[in-house]
């Protein structure tokens, strides 16, 4: 893939005076989904901020899709940000928001008209467009926000914390959004610290802590990297006990547990191995049922590499 | 500059205008602005009453002119009645001196039907005089040219301007709205311009509205035929002079704050190093006194506010001051002055953040 049409960070530093920000971040995101994750002080909204020229880099380089971020005029015809802050300008409805922020893009009133709402639309604010912002609820604000940065119809979104405040049914809908627009080839960046809502959305993640990436890639690639912790297997079949022998002669599995509910729980270093051996189990009077990885999620991922203290946070 | 640019100025201006006009922060530069509208209808409402008032006295108490200015200081009271009669208005008092001693103090009040007499009797002797003749166009010119000097220029419009303009980046800032313009495809030195002009537009309405009001205020006591004989002339000049000097007073120290706020976490304490640096001023040698803004506002303005013998000292030693500048030279310094003070603004803001959580 060529590196224009990425979010390209090269050995990218940023501090607060003597505080870390984020520190040597390497990476090349490709259109898609890709969660930021990580807990609060992690670093996400500095690498947001950080590509979208709100804060400057210590150290290093930045490119949207080829752009720099000290280059707004180009670069804010490409990307749209919803920020954490929740604060807007004061007075106005959500409609005169998007259409005040439209006209700096150069649009006449009839095109701006029509692209507010549209973005209001999408984002499910129609009936409140022409309500004050200051009336809105949390969930209400959200929208507008994500309404704000879909207005221009970016090709890359960066989205801090785009799901807060959204109820489940417009949470639901809004996910499907981020699938339409990553399946019309953009970048939908989103930072999220509920790992179990980046399963579901994610075509990639970044793991951060403490300013560092710890991890990047497909959820299932980063999983298989971590050697230091065994995969976890969960295995149904009619003969949990005998299938728990015959894996166990293997040297790669480490343990093998039946639960209460019949299935067999298996942690093996060595999975690709695992698999194949169980090809050949299959065959031997074992009746499998269904294979699944049991810790191959962001909150298993994310608490093997920097511990359950602070995944959990 | 392109035309994509000018629309995005215009637009900046729009969403700025309103805020900046109607900031509920900014109420009291709105008082700073009219206070000295309110002084001159008070006074343009008073003076002719008073005429009036001692005009219907004169008539029940005659006394000539010459009678009043041939009292002088020594006499005693009753030489006084028996030179010009009862006075119109008579008080007593009785004042508790050294020792336990008491001692009278009898004023007398005299009118000739335009000037106004009242002399001060000490135990029966006059010892002090006070004259308060009718206001002329030209007292009144002088005293617009001082309040304008010394409270118009110096803490109306250099307040309003620390209100107004630190608050377009610094404000926002506190309200965390800043970023909005931030995620625009707007370039930085656009979004100055956008901001300057927007404050400069609201202070410049704001204050030579106030100036313009001022002037009518001051002229309103005056038959309109003496008003216009007197303006006939050069002095035609005067107001839109005042108002051409309250505008580039919006523009020079209105690129001073706005570079502040952009600058500073805390606007005021630059703002207040500089009202100490304009206010020393009149205090500095000639030649440090031209680094001021205000000496070349003030070589701008059409009257100098000249010390009078009534004046006290201290204001007397306020009032001289270096030999004003010539126009050419003094627009040309404010121009530039604001022109490089927004240039630099302009650099700065390239580097401008959004981190609200330490500011």
């Amino acid at each position: 893939m060529n590196g224009n049409n990425n979010v390209i960070f090269e050995n990218v530093s940023r501090f607060y005076g003597e505080v870390l920000g984020v520190n040597r971040v390497n990476l090349s995101i490709p259109p898609g989904i890709t969660s930021l994750v990580g807990p609060n002080g992690s670093g996400k909204t500095t690498l947001m901020n950080l590509m979208t020229g709100l804060i400057r880099p210590t150290h290093g380089c930045i490119t949207i899709l080829g752009i720099a971020p000290t280059d707004p005029q180009k670069l804010f015809r490409l990307v749209g940000y919803s920020t954490q802050f929740d604060s807007f300008p004061k007075g106005l409805t959500g409609f005169e928001f998007i259409l005040s922020f439209l006209k700096f893009f150069g649009y006449s009133s009839a095109t701006s008209t029509v692209l507010a709402s549209k973005a209001i639309a999408q984002a499910g604010l129609t009936d409140a467009a022409h309500r004050k912002i200051a009336a809105y609820s949390k969930g209400m604000r959200q929208r507008i926000k994500l309404a704000q940065a879909i207005a221009h119809d970016p090709k890359v979104l960066v989205l801090d914390e785009p799901l807060n405040g959204l109820d489940p049914l417009v949470r639901t809908e809004t996910i499907a959004l981020f699938r339409r627009w990553a399946d019309e080839g953009r970048h939908v960046i989103v930072s999220s610290h509920v790992l179990h809502e980046v399963d579901l959305i994610s075509d990639r993640v970044i793991l951060l802590a403490g300013g560092y990436v710890m991890a990047e890639g497909q959820i299932h690639g980063v999983r298989t990297e971590i050697q230091e912790h065994p995969m976890q297997i969960l295995i149904r079949c009619d003969r949990p006990g005998a299938l728990a022998a015959r894996v166990f002669e293997q040297d790669h599995v480490v343990a093998a547990q039946i639960l209460p509910d019949g299935g067999l729980l298996v942690q093996t270093r060595d999975a690709d191995s695992f698999y194949r051996q169980l090809n050949h189990l299959a065959l031997e009077n074992i009746r499998i049922e269904g294979v699944a990885p049991a810790d191959d999620n962001v909150n298993s991922v994310y608490q093997y590499l920097v511990g359950g203290e602070e995944a959990s946070k | 500059m392109n035309t994509s640019h000018w629309a995005q100025i215009l637009a900046i201006v729009r969403l700025e205008i309103w805020k900046t006009f109607f900031s509920r922060r900014g109420l009291w530069i709105y008082l700073f602005a009219l206070a000295p509208v309110l002084l001159f209808t008070a006074n343009s409402i008073y003076a002719p009453r008073e005429q009036a008032r001692l005009a219907a006295i004169a008539k029940s108490h005659s006394v000539s002119l010459a009678d009043l200015t041939a009292i002088t200081r020594g006499m005693s009271s009753s030489v006084v009645v028996a030179k010009l009669g009862e006075p119109y208005e008579q008080h007593v008092w009785r004042h508790r001196a050294d020792h336990g001693r008491f001692f009278e103090h009898d004023v007398y009040n005299y009118t000739d039907g335009k000037s106004d007499f009242t002399f001060h009797f000490f135990n029966g002797i006059l010892r002090r005089i006070e004259r308060s003749d009718p206001q002329s166009l030209p007292e009144n010119l002088l005293v617009f040219a001082t309040i304008f000097r010394f409270y118009f220029l110096r803490l109306a419009v250099f307040f309003g301007c620390v209100g107004i303009f630190t608050n377009l980046f610094r404000g926002e800032m506190l309200d965390k709205s800043l970023h909005f313009y931030l995620l625009t495809p707007v370039r930085r030195e656009v979004l100055l311009a956008g901001k300057f002009l927007a404050g400069l537009l609201a202070t410049v309405v704001i204050f030579t509205a106030s100036a313009a009001l001022q002037w009518e205020a001051m002229l309103w006591q005056f038959p309109h035929a003496a008003v216009a004989a007197y303006f006939a002339g050069p002095s035609a000049a005067h107001l839109p002079t005042y108002l051409g000097v309250t505008a580039l007073a919006c523009a020079a120290y209105g690129s001073v704050f706005l570079c502040a706020g952009l600058l500073f976490r805390n606007p005021i304490v630059p703002a207040a190093v500089i009202l100490l640096w304009e206010s020393a001023n009149l205090f500095l040698p000639a030649t440090l006194q031209k680094l001021g803004v205000i000496y070349y506002l003030q070589s701008l303005c059409p009257l100098a506010a000249a010390p009078d013998s009534s004046m006290p000292a201290a204001l007397t030693l306020l009032i001289s001051a270096a030999p004003a500048a010539s126009v050419p030279v003094a627009l040309s310094c404010l121009i530039l002055f604001t022109l490089a003070v927004l240039a630099y603004s302009a650099i700065r803001s390239r580097t401008l953040e959004i981190n609200y959580s330490t500011d």
